[in-house]
């Protein structure tokens, strides 16, 4: 080998380990210059976030970057949290109105055995659009019937469901039956139905904790017959023993308070969703303990009397008065429109630093995921955005997005499309 | 000889019996209706007065002492009561058996090619009530006891609904008490079901080509009626032709409407194809009063109904706004077009029993209708409208003798009709049993209860809490004091839940049985068990 | 809300009815002033008299008597004007038939929809409803202002084109409708363009049987026997649309159905003022702006349906820079509220400035709809149609305080809370009665 030909082998070899470190994500991350809004603690005005595998190492205002850490430049922008969906249908829907693509919603009236995230299609076109505005988890939940089936947590990136799930099973979801007055003109369900309803699932409850009794005593005495496989009481057991909370869909004031005494009953532990009169029972919600994800802000107020901006107005009232709270979009397709419900609150009332937590630390809470995520805190996972103004705000453009620590594509099919025909 | 002589006889008798049997209708009395207040609603009342009808006219009427009572006269002593000319009501439902109406079927336009394609014929103008009538004893003697004595007879469904008809609630059969057929063509805006027009503004440009199609179809017959060489033949429309009489010789016409809008739609149709048009239901009609003086020259007939359509803002925003309006706002419709110097006729059109019918007369009253303006407003303001007002709608000699007798004036809540004549013939109003009116169960209070188990009997106490026939409380024993729930009665029918704790477990118990005013039986049942129970209320006061 | 409710309509209508003038006097102070086609005033007025703005500038002094609105700290900007709804109407479609261009949504106008008082609390002043997409020819259109309180003939607004809207694509052809037995024709896409060409031709033909009649009528050798021929209301309807007196409103999404729709208009010779929904514009914002025609879109609502599927919220924006005349719409009775945050939106998908985003659902809806004379932006002349924030208006923290229409306040969110908190006020004290009532059992 010639002297030349060696070197010119030394300078490749020295070049193709340059570029392998550079095809592997570099471990330490320094997003530098920011304005940062960690939602726990102060904001910090042209700070420095540290992110190492895949953890915020690091928050503050002079922090000292080790060597070979990749550099974010953010002067000018403004870091926060990744937001969380405290209920949507992303990855469980495409188009609505075609059902071969809708797998949220399950035919029947109890369903305790199905999980949303064992139908989940990562490669969905929406997430991509949600994401690339800001919001990196989600809580993905079923619909339809009484019980519903089980809700999951995801991140909104990776190649398959595996890749994108937190929590594999966060609430049951309950359709709680509803006296008839937040209906329309027509009532759909008479007074008897209704009550009928909730006897059916004060039933299915104490059978499910029968069925426990019966299978713990078969273990202690294996003279005893096992009791005969049931399915939805096997998968309500969780429910029963305290360990899975349900989350209920619960709506007219009625039906919130018997809501409360049903979750007291029965003893279970309990997240409300909806909510759209709990303003006019805040304080029942409060003394009871169970917080609440809001739903999309955007429908008309059934009742003339409770005014046009009522479901606006509700998350203040109701924060006011105590509640821990979310939001949510509840929605695939306008997932992406979750920091807006906030915003529309905040509006109408909400305090605008707890409309931002109301989509960031407090899902985390109510999803028992704040010590991993929900704040820029040293040691949870380095979910971050950068944007160049308030994530709430609707003209704020975001500029990167970071989930576990590695920076996402903000490409969706909206980009796809708009570049390909950019090029007629 | 006998025999000739006996069959002459017969024949003669026979004869003489043909005769009678074939003359013309019955005979009915004379009748010296003497010493009543008199009030004619033309001319002014005769504070004591004689009424004399004969063949079914009011032959003559007048003070007391000025009228002679003729010898064939039964004479009816009316002191202390009142005479009115018999009501007129311009729009009711009774008396039609309609052709049996296809069940709705939920869901689309279109029908499955093996089942019929589902339209329902909303365009009948041809279908006549009189050939549909069917009198009840029932409906008649209801409408008396209102002192109804005539009545407008209209189909009521449909786009085109049909052609009414004029009746004397003179019995119960329907040819006698035929007075006019048809008296008009009634219109609704509403829809047909599984075709054309199926919706609200299909069915304007539905009714506006339709006047067009008979306008044409008019003229084109009249064209070839006049020289037919050379012209094709026009062909048989039967739907133009039934609609040829309103659009081209200007037969009334009713627009039935349900709202304001309606009213507004009516009166562009009337004008747009000069139509011979009426207004009717129009319990709106207060909240268009400029444009129904611009428009004075078109009938109104107000109907006593004092819903709040569905459209309006009085029933979009609150029950208590929705309440008020069916209480005070809505009655107080001819009140406002009496202000505005509106002329109008009352009829019954969307009430559900005659009973409502004095009932609503008396709110509209309340609400400031003036009483003379309301019995004119049923006597002869609608005899007027239709046509009748030559021979009905007030006590005149010469007209027919529709007569009320009232034990006080005329829509006072005390008032009771003692009798009525409809064409002279007399009715006589029976007393109602009295004190029959139906009391709703109430189960309020404190109760002491036997519930019996396999296991024994249990003592228990009830205090039962009623709203409506919404049912709550609680049950209290030995064994704790749990909540009653979800408890309905449906008149003496009880249901109810207990919401039990026993030994730590919740339990829900189901009771199910019947309720009087002092005890309650029936029977509770737990998963498997069932229990008897039985209560007797504790009387205020004890323990 | 209720009693004065009533009460403001009673006022109202006994007002109306003893003499109708058209608008009232107002003056606006110290607002920054949006006025959309002429700048921004920081701290500007806005005089209205007798409905009409008569003034916008700094320190207008107010004449005697008329009614003052303090602005400062507040956003004015012109009444937002959406051109695409189904509200104040008693039904949305006539749907026995595809094809039903003789109905009116004049004939059935409902001046008490809930809808007319949820666009005003969203600055909106003014609506183009229309008929349906279930029919490939539907009816025909009416513009209204959103004057609650008012009976349905003050809201019409009479200066605008007469539209009929057409429909294309998954609606008409019934995709997303369950059928039970014989469907309804057409239920292709080439159905459907084949259905408005036979019904123009047949117009055609109608047009010409009336030509011939009227010209035999009046020649001196008028044939015995002359019939007219019939007077049909479809017919007449297209035949308005051939002689140019009323334009095509058309709704459709994917990008081929509407450039076949715009074969259609050139070979028939009709006028499309506007194309409803159209998500794929922006894959034919070359043509649309040849042919100069205009869009009125929703910004990011999509994937409802299949044609819906690639309707992303860049088209908004990209066919705005590419010379496209773009409204945004909202087509329903709740997103109406919201139209100044849809319009925010054309900001961040897409990067339109603030100005070119106001537009969409000011000035430019207004041109669509041939009303831009009298409505669209703050200029002297035009009709006093107002709307004030409390934020500016393209922010998502903000919220509409005042709607004014040709100088009267028709939503007045002060006014509003002040009636809440009577409400409240009195149940509480309802309840406290209720209470001591009850008492001891």
């Amino acid at each position: 080998m010639t002297k030349r030909t060696f070197v010119f082998a030394v300078i490749l070899i020295i070049c193709a380990s340059f570029s392998l470190t550079q095809e592997k994500s570099p471990s330490v991350i320094a997003i530098k210059g920011a304005n940062i809004i960690p939602v726990v603690g102060e904001d910090i005005t042209e700070g420095t976030i540290l992110i190492k595998d895949g953890l915020i190492e690091a928050v503050g205002k002079n922090i000292d970057i080790p060597a070979g850490a990749k550099i974010i430049k953010a002067e000018g922008l403004f870091a926060y949290p990744g937001m969380i969906d405290g209920s949507c249908y992303l990855g469980l829907e495409e188009i609505s109105s075609i059902s071969a693509t809708v797998d949220y919603r399950e035919t029947g009236r109890i369903n305790p055995q199905v999980k949303t995230v064992e139908a989940l299609r990562p490669d969905s076109m929406h997430i991509p659009i949600s994401r690339s505005n800001g919001i990196t988890a989600a809580l993905v939940a079923p619909s339809a019937g009484l019980i519903s089936g089980q809700s999951g947590l995801i991140r909104l990136v990776g190649w398959t469901p595996e890749e994108m799930i937190i929590k594999s099973s966060v609430a049951m979801h309950i359709q709680f039956p509803s006296l008839p007055r937040l209906r329309r003109r027509r009532e759909t369900q008479p007074r008897e139905q209704a009550s009928k309803q909730v006897k059916e699932l004060k039933e299915i409850l104490n059978q499910a904790r029968y069925y426990q009794k019966r299978k713990d005593a078969a273990k202690k005495n294996s003279g005893l017959h096992l009791p005969e496989f049931d399915e939805k009481l096997e998968f309500l057991l969780p429910v029963v023993n305290g360990e899975l909370p349900v989350m209920i869909s619960v709506h007219a004031e009625n039906d919130i308070k018997a809501a409360i005494k049903f979750v007291k009953e029965e003893k279970l532990k309990a997240i409300f969703s909806g909510v759209t009169e709990g303003w006019k029972v805040a304080e029942d919600i409060k003394k009871s303990g169970i917080p609440v994800i809001f739903g999309s802000l955007n429908s008309v107020p059934p009742k003339w009397e409770d005014g046009y901006d009522a479901f606006y107005r509700n998350p203040g009232v109701m924060a006011k008065a105590g509640v821990k709270f979310a939001f949510s979009s509840g929605s695939a397709s306008l997932a992406k429109d979750l920091p807006y419900h906030a915003a529309k609150a905040a509006a109408f009332g909400l305090d605008k630093k707890e409309a931002l937590k109301g989509v960031t630390i407090y899902p985390a809470q109510i999803f028992g995921v704040d010590k991993m995520m929900g704040s820029l805190e040293k040691g949870k996972v380095a979910n971050i955005v950068l944007a160049d103004g308030d994530i709430l705000e609707l003209r704020t453009n975001i500029k990167h997005v970071f989930i576990d620590g590695k920076e996402v594509d903000l490409s969706s099919i909206y980009t796809e499309l708009l570049e390909k025909f950019k090029k007629r | 000889m006998k025999i000739k002589e006996n069959r002459l006889f017969i024949c003669l008798f026979v004869v003489i019996l043909l005769f009678t049997a074939t003359s013309s209708a019955r005979v009915t009395p004379t009748y010296a209706i003497v010493n009543c207040k008199i009030i004619p609603v033309t001319g002014s009342p005769i504070e004591k007065g004689i009424i004399i009808i004969r063949d079914g006219l009011i032959e003559s009427l007048g003070p007391q002492g000025k009228i002679s009572i003729p010898e064939d006269a039964e004479i009816i002593k009316a002191e202390g009561l009142f005479a009115y000319p018999g009501l007129i009501d311009a729009h009711t439902n009774l008396f039609l058996e309609l052709p049996k109406e296809e069940p709705r079927r939920p869901g689309t336009m279109r029908t499955s090619a093996a089942e019929p394609r589902q339209k329902e014929k909303a365009q009948h103008p041809d279908l006549a009530a009189i050939k549909l009538l069917k009198p009840k004893k029932t409906a008649v003697a209801d409408l008396h006891k209102i002192g109804i004595t005539t009545v407008l007879v209209v189909p009521e469904r449909g786009i085109y609904a049909g052609q009414s008809v004029l009746l004397n609630v003179n019995g119960d059969k329907a040819e006698p008490m035929v007075i006019k057929s048809p008296v008009a063509l009634h219109v609704n805006f509403t829809t047909a079901r599984g075709t054309y027009p199926s919706s609200l503004m299909g069915t304007m440009a539905f009714l506006r080509q339709s006047f067009l199609d008979t306008e044409h179809y008019s003229s084109y017959k009249s064209q070839f009626t006049e020289s037919s060489r050379g012209l094709k033949r026009p062909e048989y429309n039967p739907f133009l032709e039934a609609l040829s009489p309103y659009v081209v010789k200007k037969s009334p016409v009713f627009f039935n409407c349900a709202n304001l809008e309606d009213i507004k739609r009516a009166l562009g149709l009337i004008k747009e194809f000069k139509l011979n048009g009426f207004l009717t239901g129009a319990n709106e009609a207060w909240r268009v009063t400029e444009l129904l003086i611009k428009n004075a020259k078109v009938p109104l007939l107000v109907s006593l109904n004092f819903k709040p359509p569905m459209t309006s803002i009085y029933a979009n925003q609150g029950e208590e706004l929705k309440k008020k309006a069916e209480e005070e706002i809505y009655p107080a419709n001819a009140a406002n077009l009496h202000k505005k110097g509106l002329t109008f006729a009352l009829t019954s059109q969307g009430l559900k029993k005659p009973s409502d019918i004095p009932k609503n007369v008396q709110k509209a009253i309340k609400a400031g209708l003036p009483k003379e303006e309301a019995l004119k407003a049923m006597t002869i303001i609608p005899a007027k409208f239709l046509g009748v007002s030559s021979f009905l709608g007030s006590l005149e000699p010469g007209k027919i003798a529709n007569i009320i007798l009232t034990s006080g004036e005329i829509f006072d809540e005390k008032t009771r009709v003692e009798r009525v004549f409809v064409d002279g013939i007399s009715f006589e109003m029976k007393e109602p049993p009295k004190g029959e009116k139906p009391t709703k169960v109430n189960i309020a209070g404190k109760w002491s209860a036997t519930v019996s188990s396999p296991m024994g009997d249990l003592e228990t106490t009830l205090e039962i809490e009623q709203d409506g026939n919404e049912i709550s409380g609680s049950i209290s024993s030995n064994m704790g004091k749990w909540e009653i729930r979800d408890g309905i009665l449906n008149g003496n029918e009880l249901a109810l839940s207990i919401a039990a704790t026993i030994m730590g477990e919740a339990m829900d118990m189901a009771f199910s049985g019947t309720a009087e005013k002092d005890s309650i039986e029936g029977t509770i049942a737990v998963q498997e068990w069932s229990m008897e129970l039985k209560a007797k209320r504790i009387p205020d006061g004890e323990f | 809300m209720k009693r004065n409710t009533i009460g403001f309509i009673l006022v109202v209508s006994l007002v109306v009815f003893s003499s109708f003038s058209f608008g009232q006097d107002l003056l606006i102070k110290n607002g920054t002033i949006l006025t959309v086609t002429k700048g921004k005033i920081l701290k500007g007025d806005i005089l209205i008299i007798k409905g009409i703005i008569k003034q916008i500038g700094e320190n207008i002094k107010a004449p005697k008597g008329v009614k003052i609105i303090d602005a400062s700290g507040k956003y004015v900007i012109p009444g937002i004007i959406d051109s695409h709804t189904h509200i104040a109407l008693t039904g949305t479609n006539e749907s026995a038939e595809a094809i039903t261009a003789e109905v009116k949504m004049r004939d059935v106008l409902n001046a008490e929809d809930r809808s007319i008082y949820t666009a005003i609390s969203g600055g909106v002043t003014m609506v183009h409803t229309m008929h349906g997409s279930s029919n490939p020819i539907g009816g025909e259109n009416i513009v209204i202002k959103t004057k609650w309180g008012k009976t349905s003939e003050e809201m019409i607004v009479h200066d605008a084109y007469r539209t009929l809207k057409f429909a294309l694509g998954e609606n008409p052809k019934r995709s997303n409708s369950p059928t039970v037995g014989t469907p309804r024709y057409p239920q292709s896409r080439m159905g459907v363009n084949a259905i408005i060409r036979r019904e123009f031709l047949k117009a055609k033909n109608y047009m010409e049987q009336w030509d011939r009649y009227l010209k035999a009528k009046e020649s001196k050798k008028s044939p015995k026997n002359l019939i007219a021929p019939r007077k049909d209301l479809r017919m007449e309807q297209l035949a308005d649309m051939l002689r140019g007196k009323m334009v095509a409103r058309c709704h459709t999404y994917r990008a081929d159905e509407t450039l076949e729709f715009i074969n259609l208009s050139k070979e028939f010779g009709f006028k499309i003022a506007c194309f409803e929904h159209a998500s794929e514009a922006f894959k034919i914002a070359k043509e649309l702006a040849e042919e100069k025609i205009g869009i009125s879109v929703f910004l990011d609502s999509w994937a409802y349906k299949v044609e819906a599927s690639e309707g992303i919220a860049y088209s908004a924006a990209y066919c705005t820079k590419n010379g496209v005349l773009v409204s945004i719409n909202s087509d329903s009775g709740e997103r109406i509220r919201r139209l100044f945050n849809d319009a925010a939106k054309a900001m961040k998908y897409g990067g339109l400035s603030e100005e070119e985003a106001l537009k969409l659902v000011t000035i430019n809806p207004a041109i669509q709809l041939g009303v831009e004379k009298i409505a669209g932006s703050l200029e002297v002349g035009k009709h006093g149609d107002i709307a004030i924030f409390n934020e500016h208006p393209l922010s998502a923290y903000t919220l509409c305080e005042k709607t004014i229409i040709e100088g009267e306040v028709y939503f007045d969110r002060a006014q509003y809370l002040k009636e809440r908190e009577e409400m409240e006020k009195k149940k509480k004290e309802e309840e406290k009665k209720k209470e001591k009532k009850g008492g001891t059992k």
